[in-house]
């Protein structure tokens, strides 16, 4: 037997899904974080039962692709049973999807979910009353605290053994007739669900006039014969209407309201703060940064920069804040910490001393020179301690951005985004893939699906890597031990995502600019409320990401690993044995060709500078490699600490950015093809290849000259804004122009 | 009046919606449509957030401008 979910946009079908199956699927506090049909099983009936979790929907008129999904899984596959789950805290608008469900000829049951809220807020909804007028079975349930569950299953595991025939409730409304003579016609060529096509036939729904042509001219015919209202033929509309005031006249009875009730709720009072005209975009930078000096800063709160807070005590703070004592190779003295570490850098320093502990055990009891302990060691726990000692930053990372999540607060950010985002030619929608970008580029380009602009869907795919995800972070992480002045690490890591932000914003609108009639499409967003992020929801969250870190660690990354040791420990004539010297390895002699390639960005340079060519591109295959194969390479310890011997700061950044812009990994760059259109994908290839090598070579400049001098390089960076601004503006013009022309 | 002029907390109705077929359809799924009840709870900038029956729905400007309300 198979139950299908179905409801509105953020109404808790994910996590009904979850709770019924015991999966982890992604749960985010805003609408459209499910973009594709997902399967589990219920193990608690008489048989097992699967269950299909579904994007959600507002109608079954779908809006965007993702919607198409659900309303074809509904009306193809023919579900068992399909559970409408319905927001509680919103009836009527919830009611609008369930009364098109009721005219389709399947087995319904109705979960009314967020009962606990709707209890909380002091409200009553008198689910019995539902029940006689729906003519469905109604369950009340609250999925997050698992009550009403197994009420719910049995009761949907009855009606599916059911038949049940469809009913409208439009069917004694003025429309009525009409409604039933296309029935007719619809039945009698042997169409199953015939009620429900002929109400989307009649509301012009765009899919039906395709599927059934002829039968849409009989009913034009019939609409012609009846008068005109004030709706002035506009059926979409009036069926919109009926419906809309057949539950109002129905079930404004059903909920009651409490007395205390205010106009404005909570989640108002909020948004008038976060969502202010002036101070919502500071806001938001101020979280975001506040969440990265949590994660990479090693001066916590700045008491060392500003206070001048040092932990010297060789004693039990040092052990406590997992710092170590730093004690200078040349003077034998120890060294001044830079004031309190964040909870990330804590973490990691914690982690990076058990894995490096470990790996030190481990090699004792190896023989020394053999060939598998060069590979075991300093090949496969090199590799993987290097990436496995910032799973903890990476986490903690993941955490901040799950409560943000959670809370309800990136759907704000997607409202506020769009005012920014709007000027450049993507709608404040394209902000919620793009944040989703800051986990995984993949479920992020798969994301894209909710928007419905073929052309703004294209830009935000192509755009997604900037916004750099969890595999990036540990190469941010590893820089910013090495950047000099490592007390500015989480500022370093800060601007990094910030410059992935505004670069992004760039290219939209170039993008924008060789469009010439492209306008994004209107901002119609369902606003969730807040409310606390949820334990369980934060821990599948965390449990995901941990899983998935494992599993690419164990397969694709090792793999990988191994790969470069073989490379750099075999010359061409690998049937020699191994080099002494890596210098004469295959790796070296790739590298050294591919180093004239990135040589006028600065990090190619140097006797080194073949490895950081190498790495980068071992990123292709996944962005974690980036390190993996630079802690091979002996390019650096699990911290860092040795890169920033070979590197200047410039350096440092362009490399940074070169990798922030370049291609994705593998697996991103398949996504991008399956998701994006035709057309536009060698273009997204050839962007993502100059773009970054254009913006690293840039990054190189500008700082070579800052390192020269302060000024003249804060002068070149304005003459550079101003050319871009002005070409911008040229652009804009001859749009513009063209507009006019094209409305004229 | 466009919405974008209308006032805080005050229960509105929907008089005219001047956006394309597409948009219009959406709207209405949403609980946006002609007769019905709308307020508007903030604004910023004339990007704006509106109460539909019991929910919060955010709509940018150029949307907001083209409904109109009495």
């Amino acid at each position: 037997m198979r139950f299908a979910l179905a409801g509105n946009p953020n109404c808790g079908k994910t996590t009904l899904f979850n709770s019924l199956t015991g999966a982890t699927g992604h749960v985010g506090n805003w609408p459209g974080v499910t973009v594709d049909k997902r399967e589990g099983v219920y193990k608690k009936l008489e048989e097992k039962v699967s269950i299909i979790d579904l994007p959600g929907i507002y109608s079954l008129s779908p809006y965007t692709p993702e919607e198409v999904i659900s309303r074809n899984f509904i009306l193809d596959e023919k579900p068992d049973c399909i559970i409408n789950v319905v927001d509680a805290t919103n009836l009527e608008r919830n009611l609008y999807l369930t009364t098109q469900l009721l005219e389709i000829d399947a087995p319904i049951i109705i979960a009314l979910n967020m009962m606990d809220e709707v209890k909380k807020s002091g409200r009553k909804i008198d689910s019995k009353t539902l029940e006689k007028e729906l003519n469905v079975k109604v369950v009340e349930i609250s999925a997050l605290k698992n009550q009403g569950l197994n009420e719910l299953m049995k009761a949907a595991y009855l009606e599916a053994k059911r038949e049940r025939t469809g009913y409208s409730v439009l069917e004694n409304s003025r429309i009525g007739k009409v409604i039933d003579e296309t029935k007719e016609d619809l039945k009698h060529k042997g169409i199953s669900s015939p009620l429900f096509h002929a109400v989307k036939l009649i509301e012009n729904d765009e899919i039906e006039i395709k599927a059934h042509p002829e039968i849409s001219i009989g009913v034009e015919e019939l609409k012609n014969k009846e008068p005109k209202d004030e709706f002035n033929g506009d059926y979409e509309a009036i069926v919109a209407d009926l419906r809309y005031k057949y539950i109002s006249s129905k079930f404004s009875s059903v909920v009651v309201k409490s007395e205390k009730e205010e106009t404005l709720t909570k989640s108002d009072k909020i948004d008038k703060v976060m969502t202010h005209r002036i101070w919502s975009i500071p806001l938001f930078l101020v979280i975001m940064f506040v969440v990265f000096h949590l994660v990479f800063s090693e001066d916590l709160l700045f008491l060392n920069s500003i206070f001048g807070l040092e932990i010297t005590s060789e004693g039990w703070i040092n052990f406590l804040t997992g710092m170590g004592a730093e004690v200078d190779e040349l003077t034998g003295e120890v060294a001044a910490l830079a004031g309190i570490p964040s909870p990330g850098v804590f973490l990691q320093n914690w982690m990076g001393f058990a894995t490096g502990s470990l790996i030190d055990l481990f090699r004792s009891f190896m023989p020394e020179g053999t060939w598998y302990t060069g590979l075991i060691c300093d090949g496969l726990l090199t590799g993987l301690d290097s990436i496995f000692s910032f799973l903890p930053q990476i986490l903690l990372l993941f955490l901040f951005i799950s409560i943000l999540e959670d809370s309800g607060y990136m759907a704000r950010v997607a409202f506020i985004m769009d005012r920014a985002f709007r000027k450049f030619g993507l709608s404040g929608k394209a902000f919620i893939p793009l944040l989703m970008g800051f986990g995984c580029s993949v479920p992020a380009m798969m994301a894209a699906k909710t928007l419905e602009d073929e052309k703004e869907r294209d830009m935000t795919i192509r755009l997604t890597p900037f916004f750099s995800c969890g595999a990036k972070a540990p190469i941010w992480a590893m820089l910013a031990v090495a950047i000099a002045g490592s007390f500015l690490g989480d500022i370093f890591v800060f601007s990094i995502y910030i410059l992935g932000i505004v670069v992004a914003i760039i290219a939209a609108i170039i993008m924008k600019a060789f469009n010439k009639n492209y306008e994004a499409p209107p901002f119609i967003m369902e606003l969730p409320s807040y409310h606390a992020p949820q334990f369980k929801n934060l821990m599948a969250h965390l449990w995901e990401k941990l899983k998935h870190f494992v599993i690419k660690a164990s397969t694709i990354i090792t793999a990988a690993i191994i790969l470069i040791w073989f490379l750099s420990n075999f010359g061409w004539a690998f049937w020699n044995g191994m080099v002494d010297d890596i210098e004469a390895s295959i790796l070296a002699s790739i590298g050294k060709a591919l180093k004239y390639f990135f040589y006028p960005l600065g990090w190619a340079q140097g006797v080194d500078g073949w490895k950081f060519s190498v790495a980068s591109v071992t990123g292709l295959i996944a962005k974690e490699d980036v390190v993996a194969t630079m802690a091979q390479l002996g390019l650096c310890d699990d911290a860092g600490e040795s890169i920033a011997f070979l590197m200047t700061n410039s350096r440092i950044y362009a490399f940074a950015a070169y990798n922030l812009f370049t291609f994705p990994c593998f697996a991103a760059i398949a996504t991008a093809k399956s998701e994006s259109s035709k057309k536009a994908f060698p273009i997204t290839l050839l962007f993502w290849f100059f773009g970054s090598y254009v913006i690293s070579l840039v990054v190189f400049l500008v700082g070579l000259l800052f390192e020269a001098s302060i000024i003249l390089g804060i002068l070149i960076i304005l003459v550079i804004i101003g050319l871009i601004v002005l070409g911008l503006y040229l652009l804009k013009r001859r749009n513009t122009k063209a507009l006019k022309a094209k409305n004229a | 009046m466009p919405i974008t002029i209308a006032p805080l907390n005050t229960i509105l109705t929907i008089v005219k919606l001047f956006v394309d077929e597409k948009t219009k359809r959406h709207l209405e799924n949403l609980g946006v449509l002609v007769n019905s009840e709308i307020m508007v709870i903030s604004k910023n900038d004339g990007n704006i957030i509106v109460k539909v029956k019991d929910g919060r729905l955010a709509l940018n400007k150029d949307v907001a401008l083209k409904i109109f309300v009495r």
